[in-house]
């Protein structure tokens, strides 16, 4: 070694092991920072995944009650106008857990008798149809279909039990977080718009600031519509259940309401334990007929298709169906049943933004290429 | 400064606040202190160096800008080289006032000639005002049109004056007046 140092350019031993715990420190140093950057990484991730839904959730609300906010602004200060919806919105949901409980306490005291019977229901009929399609195709007798119904839903009924008590624990949380974030949102909103705004540099300053406002303009539209429609097709459905013999139906409206933020699928999806019960209590009969009709005609084609979308939901944020299911699909797999829900509803946000940007700039550019003689048409 | 000094000179630091500012300008010179208080939280303050261009022909325009302190040059034809001065700005001019109301692009290029501080007012503020404060917005439009239609009055006597240098004869009048 003292060879080799010697024939360098006279490198003393003590300067070759200089070097030597140099580089070993800047390694070392290099590797803890990599590690800690990781870990950093992982914290953030982490705290994105605590604050996501919250967030979410409150700055819906807050994109909600604005507008009575901003009604009640005029007649005094916005504080004070928050706190008017609030024990507005407060009463309101006393009275609808006053009118919830009943059922509620029922649906609990049933769920466990009942789910286990409606499946079994299920599986009798599965077998009758998979017993008539044997009939025809004598192949598919090695697939045990009814059981593995059986197996599966189970697991479904399991995993509700299981998770109950945990996402009890989270929703007590969220209605006190929720409620505290969309106070500041409500009141804070525009200047914390305006100070991220603010950050733009000078000369795209005018254009953020002008985009800022069309964007945020539209997302409100959208959201407030689609919160709209979803709690009207609840109510439509739960109050049409409540006609018939049914149980659990302002559940099913519950239900049926949140399942419709998803375009396509989510009415599907709505009204399949509708449906299902309906068929397991009240048998093939007038009633059932009138569920289904409730379901498809009344609460889909008339008054979501007819009269909802067309006044509330603006063409601009149809998306292309192969794009909703994609959205659902990523949407389970990084949240779950709640990331599918929410999952589309982004992906339009984020259209309607682009959508507003390309209107923006082609607004701009067509006066500009007519003075110029650019495009002769 | 010593804090039991500070009371004194309250008067100087009102003088040198925002809503002062505005309120010396002949847009809002009119409007009522809660209107001005209002107006100073929506307009927007931003610092520019020396030489920065604050936009130029063609761009998207969507506000007016105040100069609050500098100076501000308004040329035309867009790059360096061919530049045709058009004005000179300094503190308490305003310009850019006729996209606040109406989208259209920039008619003419403005840079900073020296560090500038500009206050800006935008369509997207002034809407979202018009929807909370109807009446606070109204008196900003009345003092915006008062200017507007002062500085196309000047105009178009300047254009009828420019005619006659011309011995042009004067064509249909099709100017407002």
């Amino acid at each position: 070694m003292s060879n080799f140092a010697q024939k360098h350019r006279g490198w003393t031993r003590a300067q070759v092991a200089l070097a030597f715990f140099v580089l070993t420190a800047a390694i070392a140093c290099g590797l803890a920072i990599y590690s800690s950057a990781s870990s950093l990484i992982g914290l953030s991730r982490t705290a994105f995944s605590v604050l996501f839904l919250p967030l979410l959730l409150s700055l819906v609300l807050a994109f909600l009650l604005d507008p009575l906010v901003t009604l009640l602004e005029k007649l005094c200060m916005r504080t004070g106008s928050i706190f008017i919806v609030y024990i507005l919105a407060l009463g309101l949901a006393s009275l609808a857990v006053l009118w919830l409980t009943p059922h509620w306490r029922e649906f609990w005291n049933n769920m466990g008798a009942d789910f286990p019977r409606y499946t079994a229901q299920v599986i009798v009929a599965l077998k009758k149809v998979i017993a008539a399609l044997h009939d025809r195709f004598p192949m598919i007798a090695e697939f045990d279909f009814p059981g593995k119904v059986r197996i599966w839903m189970e697991q479904l009924m399991s995993a509700i039990l299981a998770e109950t008590p945990q996402s009890a624990l989270k929703i007590g949380g969220l209605l006190v977080i929720v409620p505290l974030f969309t106070f500041f949102f409500l009141r804070d909103g525009r200047s914390i718009l305006r100070a991220c705004v603010a950050l733009a540099p000078n000369r795209h300053f005018e254009m953020v600031r002008d985009l800022s406002y069309l964007v945020s303009r539209q997302l409100s539209h959208f959201v407030r519509g689609r919160i709209i429609e979803a709690i009207i097709v609840g109510l439509v459905v739960a109050v049409g259940l409540s006609f018939t013999d049914i149980r659990y139906a302002p559940m099913l409206g519950i239900f049926a309401g949140v399942t419709n933020l998803i375009p396509y699928i989510g009415p599907i999806i709505g009204m399949v334990p509708g449906i299902l019960i309906a068929f397991v209590d009240l048998g093939v009969g007038g009633q059932f007929w009138w569920i289904v009709i409730l379901y498809i005609l009344i609460a889909q084609v008339l008054i979501d298709n007819f009269i909802l979308i067309p006044i509330l939901i603006s063409r601009v944020s149809n998306l292309h169906p192969l794009l909703v299911f994609f959205a659902i699909i990523v949407g389970g797999k990084f949240y779950g049943i709640i990331g599918m829900i929410i999952g589309v509803p982004i992906l339009s946000v984020i259209k309607i933004a682009l959508l507003e940007i390309r209107t923006y700039r082609r607004t701009f550019r067509l006066p500009e290429s007519s003075l110029e003689g650019e495009r002769p048409h | 400064m010593d804090p039991l000094w500070q009371n004194i000179f309250r008067k100087k630091l009102n003088e040198e606040s925002l809503a002062f500012f505005l309120k010396n300008l002949p847009i809002f010179s009119e409007l009522s202190p809660r209107a001005l208080q209002i107006l100073e939280g929506i307009v927007h303050v931003r610092s520019y160096k020396a030489n920065e261009p604050i936009f130029e022909e063609g761009d998207p325009g969507s506000g007016m800008y105040m100069i609050r302190s500098g100076t501000v040059k308004i040329f035309a034809g867009g790059q360096d080289n061919a530049e045709n001065e058009l004005a000179l700005l300094a503190q308490g001019d305003f310009f850019g006032e006729t996209t606040l109301t109406a989208p259209a692009p920039r008619s003419a290029s403005a840079r900073t000639l020296e560090g500038t501080e500009l206050v800006g007012l935008f369509r997207a503020d002034i809407l979202e005002l018009a929807e909370k404060y109807p009446a606070v917005s109204s008196s900003i439009f009345l003092g915006l049109t008062r200017v507007v239609s002062e500085r196309l009055q000047a105009a178009s006597l300047e254009i009828r004056r420019l005619r006659k240098q011309l011995g042009e004869p004067s064509a249909p009048e099709n100017i407002e007046t």
